[in-house]
C-alpha cells in the first residue's frame, strides 16, 4: 500500500520565511508558506503500520526536537499544496535504504519537498496562486518538477 | 573602472575573489546586499563569488536571484556592463535568467542541479578550458583561443541541466564558454566532476557580457595554491611562489574588457 509521510519542522522554518519573503517581492500575495519533506512510500501491508516510527529511527531526517512527523491519508498533494522533485531523480526501489540503513518492508520510496501555500484568510491558496509561486520561484523547470 | 564584488548573506569566496580582482589591477570594492542602489549601479562591473547565498534556501541561487541587488546587476547586464558569477554567483546567474538567456525566452532557462551520480558536494581540481571562440565573450576577448585554465570545482550542485532544446542551442550557438578538460586541454568525459551535461563548466549569454563560471578559478590563481611542478619550481622562492598565474587569467580577461570598454 502507498503510505505518505512528512516531516515537517515544529520549531520556526527560516527556509519557508525566506521563500515567503521573496514570493512577496515578486508579487505572489500568500499569507503563509509551510514546507515538508515528503516520504511517498509503497510499503507492504505487514510493515505499514511500523513504517512511521520506523522513520522517526532515521536521526538524519528526523530530530524529535525540531520536527514533527505526521502520516497523511491520501498520496497527492493537499489543497494549496505543490510537490516539487528533481527530473530524472529515480524511485528507490528495494532494498530501500537512508543513511545506509534498509526500510524493511518498503517496495519504493519516493522524496518531495512539499510547499503548501495560504491565502490571506488563512485557507489553502487558489491554484493560479500556487501556480505562479511555482513559476517564480519553487520550481526550476530546467531540473525540477512539480506535482500539483 | 570600478568593479563591485557583490555579498548576499552566506557568500564566503568574496575575500579571495576581491584579491583577484585587485591583482590585476582592478579598483574593486565589497558590496553588501544592502548597499544603496544607486551605489551598486555606479560600478563598472559585478563579480558574484562563491558561497551559499541565503543558505542556498529553496536552491541553490534561488532566493539572491531575486535580491533587490540583483536589479542593479539586471540593469548593468542590460546596458552591456561585464557580470561574472562563480560557483553560487553562476547558479545565481542562472537562477536569475541572465544567463544563458537565450532571445526568444523569458526567464529561468537552465539550471545547476545536484551532481551526478551522487548527487553530494565535490572539492577537487579540475581544469577548463575555453570551449568558444575568445571575441564571444567580453571576459574571455582577451585570451588565447583553447586557453586551459586551473580550478576548484567545489560544489553539490554544479551539474548543468535543461531541456534538450535548450541544451542544443546553447551547444549550437556557443553559449557553453569553458568545458571540463584534463590538464593538457584534452576534453574526455573523466573530467567532469559533476555529471554536467555538454561537459559545461560555464555559460555566456547571448551578449557575452554576462559569463556564469561553476569552478573557482580565484582558488588557483596564485602559484603556491597549485596542485602541479610549478609550485615545486617556485619552492623557496616567497616571490615566486606568491606570484599570479593559472587562474588569475579570467580576472585578467576581465580587466582586459574594462579596459576596452573605456578605448571604445
Amino acid at each position: 500500500m502507498i503510505r505518505c509521510v512528512e516531516i515537517a519542522l515544529s520549531i520556526p522554518d527560516n527556509e519557508a520565511r525566506t521563500a515567503l519573503a521573496t514570493l512577496e517581492r515578486l508579487g505572489v500575495p500568500a499569507a503563509a508558506l509551510e514546507r515538508a519533506d515528503l516520504y511517498r512510500c509503497d510499503v507492504d501491508d505487514a510493515h505499514a503500520d511500523e513504517l512511521p516510527q520506523t522513520l522517526r529511527a532515521f536521526e538524519t531526517i528526523f530530530n524529535p526536537n525540531k520536527h514533527v512527523l505526521r502520516v497523511r491519508e491520501g498520496d497527492s498533494p493537499l489543497a494549496g499544496e505543490v510537490w516539487i522533485d528533481e527530473v530524472g531523480r529515480d524511485v528507490i526501489v528495494a532494498p530501500v535504504r537512508i543513511a545506509g540503513r534498509t526500510l524493511p518492508g518498503v517496495r519504493s520510496l519516493e522524496r518531495f519537498t512539499a510547499w503548501r501555500l495560504f491565502a490571506p484568510a488563512g485557507v489553502p491558496a487558489a491554484p493560479d496562486l500556487v501556480d505562479a509561486a511555482t513559476a517564480m520561484l519553487l520550481c526550476n523547470t530546467a531540473f525540477q518538477k512539480a506535482t500539483r | 573602472m570600478s568593479v563591485g564584488v557583490l555579498i548576499f548573506p552566506g557568500t564566503n569566496s568574496e575575500d579571495e575573489t576581491l584579491r583577484a580582482c585587485r591583482a590585476v589591477g582592478l579598483a574593486t570594492e565589497l558590496v553588501p546586499w544592502n548597499a544603496p542602489l544607486d551605489d551598486v549601479r555606479a560600478f563598472d562591473a559585478y563579480v558574484l563569488p562563491g558561497g551559499f547565498a541565503y543558505e542556498d534556501r529553496v536552491r541553490a541561487g534561488a532566493i539572491a536571484a531575486h535580491d533587490r541587488l540583483m536589479q542593479a546587476v539586471r540593469e548593468g547586464a542590460a546596458a552591456g556592463k561585464p557580470v561574472l558569477g562563480i560557483c553560487n554567483g553562476a547558479q545565481i546567474l542562472l537562477e536569475s535568467g541572465l544567463a544563458p538567456q537565450l532571445d526568444d525566452r523569458v526567464g529561468v532557462q537552465a539550471g545547476f542541479a545536484r551532481n551526478a551520480p551522487l548527487g553530494k558536494f565535490r572539492s577537487t581540481h579540475v581544469y577548463v578550458k575555453l570551449a568558444i571562440p575568445p571575441e564571444r565573450s567580453a571576459i574571455t576577448a582577451s585570451l588565447p583561443p583553447g586557453t586551459v585554465i586551473p580550478a576548484w570545482a567545489s560544489h553539490a550542485e554544479g551539474r548543468l541541466a535543461a531541456a534538450p532544446d535548450v541544451l542544443a542551442r546553447l551547444e549550437r550557438e556557443d553559449r557553453v564558454a569553458f568545458v571540463y578538460c584534463a590538464a593538457d586541454g584534452s576534453v574526455t568525459p573523466e573530467s567532469v566532476p559533476n555529471g554536467s551535461a555538454l561537459g559545461a563548466a560555464a555559460l555566456v549569454n547571448g551578449r557575452g557580457n554576462v559569463l556564469a563560471i561553476m569552478p573557482h578559478p580565484e582558488r588557483d590563481a596564485w602559484t603556491f595554491m597549485h596542485h602541479d611542478p610549478a609550485r615545486d619550481r617556485a619552492a623557496g622562492d616567497t616571490a615566486a611562489m606568491l606570484a599570479t598565474s593559472g587562474g588569475i587569467a579570467l580576472f585578467a580577461g576581465l580587466a582586459a574588457a574594462l579596459e576596452r570598454s573605456v578605448r571604445v
